[in-house]
Parts: C-alpha cells; structure tokens; sequence
C-alpha cells in the first residue's frame, strides 16, 4: 500500500508519498508522479515516508523522471532514509536524478 | 516487440558477415542470464531489491525460455537472492543464445546458414534478413549512452547487458565509448539485475587471475 498526498508550495507541486513502493503500488506512484509531472512546471517527490522500494518501484521514479525531462518540468526527489535511501545510493541514482535532502520550498 | 534477450544476440551478429560475436565468453554467458531476468522483470514475474529476487506470478509468459526460468525458479525455493539465481543459471549452461536466434529466425529477422570451411569444419553463419530490427537496436544503444537524457527502461537494460557482452564497441567508436564511460557505467548501476551480473563476471575474472580452480 502506498498513500499519496499532493499540495502546492511556492511554485513547487508536492508529491508526498508512504508506504511500500513495490510492483503492487509501483503503477500508481508512477501515474501520481507523471500526472503532477504533466501539470506542474516543478514537481518535489517527498518520499520520507516512503520505507521501502524495489526495483520495479525504483524504474516507476525513474520513468517519472523521464518524462518530467522530455517535459522541462523541475523534478526533485526529496526526503530519503533508511533503505530507501541506501537503495538510490547503490543504483547510482543520484548521478542521474536531482536529490535534496529536504523538499527546495 | 523482440525480448532484450533477443536484442542482444541481436546485436551479436556481425551485419557483413552473419557471424556471432563473441568478446568475452563467460561474461557474455553471464550476461545472458541477466537478459533473461530482465525479461521476466519487464513481464512482471519477478522483482528484485538491492540483494533479494522475488517470484510475482508463475503464469507463463508465452516465452518457452520464459517460462522453463520461471519455473525452474519456482521448483526451487532455495535460491533468494538475485547473484544465487545468476549463479545457477549460468553453471545449468542451458543455450539461451541458441534459443534466441531460433526465436530471430522463426520471426524472420535472421536467416540461418551452414556451410563447410575446408571441406570438413562445419560453419554457422546468421545474415540479417530484416535490417529494421538490427539498426532500431543499436541506434537505441547509441542513442541511450551517447545522449545525456534519461533512457527508457528497455534501454538501460540493453546497455547493462551490452555492456558486459563486449558490444558496445560494435556500435560505438573507441573515442565514443572512452568519452562516455561515466555514462555507461551509470546505466550499469541502475539496475540490481545488472550489478549483481558485473559482481559474477568480476569474481570469476578475479578466481582466473589466481589461478583459483572453479568449474565453469
């Protein structure tokens, strides 16, 4: 189960998410991120809740990411710990992917 | 839509001579496994996190190689983790290259020739027979590691498989490649199937060098 809320602050669309990121949620995070994507010029995925990501979950941000560069939308990806946290590190994520410890607003 | 499986054997095949190349032999065997799994990744059978493998669905894909991984892993409960899969697929040494240019050939892509070289050494020889599959592949392979956008899923794995296979220099010039190995490095990382391939290739290099006796 992941739980998705949304709000805009200063200009930057919130995405926050809890839960698992799995391949039973991975679809609807990826709808919820590219749905924010295609509306908003800068999107922040607060994943702090977020406490755990496979890799099916982990290709759902990347392709969110994606289609957030193909649109010019800012993306960032704020809030990781733990092993979600460790995951991004050994998937080199942060080499491909805007990460910031807190939300940028 | 070919499988990665066939994508890289497909870019194997030599364009001017209907040769299979073959750079690195147990790298290539290893990573053909991981084509496999990323298959079954794509068709949603199987997940991964940073070590674990994790069976979804044991429906059959419509794949016969497929399907045999699918339920071989299923028989066998032992095997949890991703590099033990790796593992014991490449030690089954089932050809999963033979497998994939039967499948190329069924779909026209290939055609299959033999012939005699001296008049006793049989040659295998695989024309390309529809040049559109073979060019989409590599100009995706060119494309993902020479721009700096981010790449489909399809093509991180084409490139993290490629990679160990030795064949991105058939696609790419060495001043390209040199230029661009942070690149190509990070697309090898994204994905655990990947690491865990590079991890395999790496200890079995490092057991060669040492001279450490193991059966492959």
């Amino acid at each position: 189960m992941i739980q998705v809320t949304e709000e805009t602050r200063n200009g930057w669309r919130i995405v926050a998410v809890s839960g698992r990121a799995d391949h039973e949620t991975a679809d609807a995070l990826e709808a919820a991120l590219r749905s924010a994507v295609e509306a908003n010029s800068k999107v922040a995925a607060d994943f702090s809740g977020l406490t755990y990501i496979s890799s099916i979950g982990l290709r759902s941000v990347v392709q969110a990411a994606r289609a957030a560069q193909t649109r010019g939308c800012e993306f960032a990806i704020c809030g990781l710990s733990g092993v979600v946290r460790k995951v991004f590190e050994v998937s080199g994520l942060d080499q491909v992917l805007k990460i910031h410890g807190e939300l940028p607003c | 839509m070919l499988s990665m499986l066939e994508e890289v054997v497909l870019l194997a095949v030599d364009e001017s001579t209907g040769g299979l190349r073959a750079t690195r032999q147990y790298g290539a065997a290893y990573a053909l496994v991981g084509a496999v799994f990323f298959d079954l990744a794509l068709a949603r059978r199987i997940d991964t996190d940073t070590d674990g493998i994790q069976i979804l669905d044991k429906s059959p894909t419509g794949s016969p190689t497929l399907d045999r991984v699918l339920s071989a892993m299923g028989q066998r409960g032992a095997c949890t983790s991703v590099r033990d899969w790796i593992e014991e697929m490449f030690y089954r040494r089932e050809d999963l290259e033979g497998e994939a240019l039967s499948s190329l050939i069924r779909q026209g892509i290939l055609r299959h020739e033999k012939s005699k070289r001296f008049w006793v050494i049989d040659v295998e020889r695989f024309p390309i027979a529809d040049n559109q599959s073979h060019s989409d592949v590599r100009q995706r392979l060119a494309e993902a590691v020479l721009n700096d956008s981010i790449p489909t899923t399809r093509d991180i794995m084409l490139v993290s498989i490629a990679e160990p296979c030795g064949l991105l220099g058939y696609v790419l010039t060495d001043a390209q490649l040199s230029n661009r190995r942070a690149r190509v490095q990070t697309l090898c990382k994204m994905e655990t199937i990947s690491r865990k391939v590079a991890d395999a290739i790496n200890d079995l290099e490092v057991s060669i060098r040492q001279g450490i006796p193991r059966i492959v």
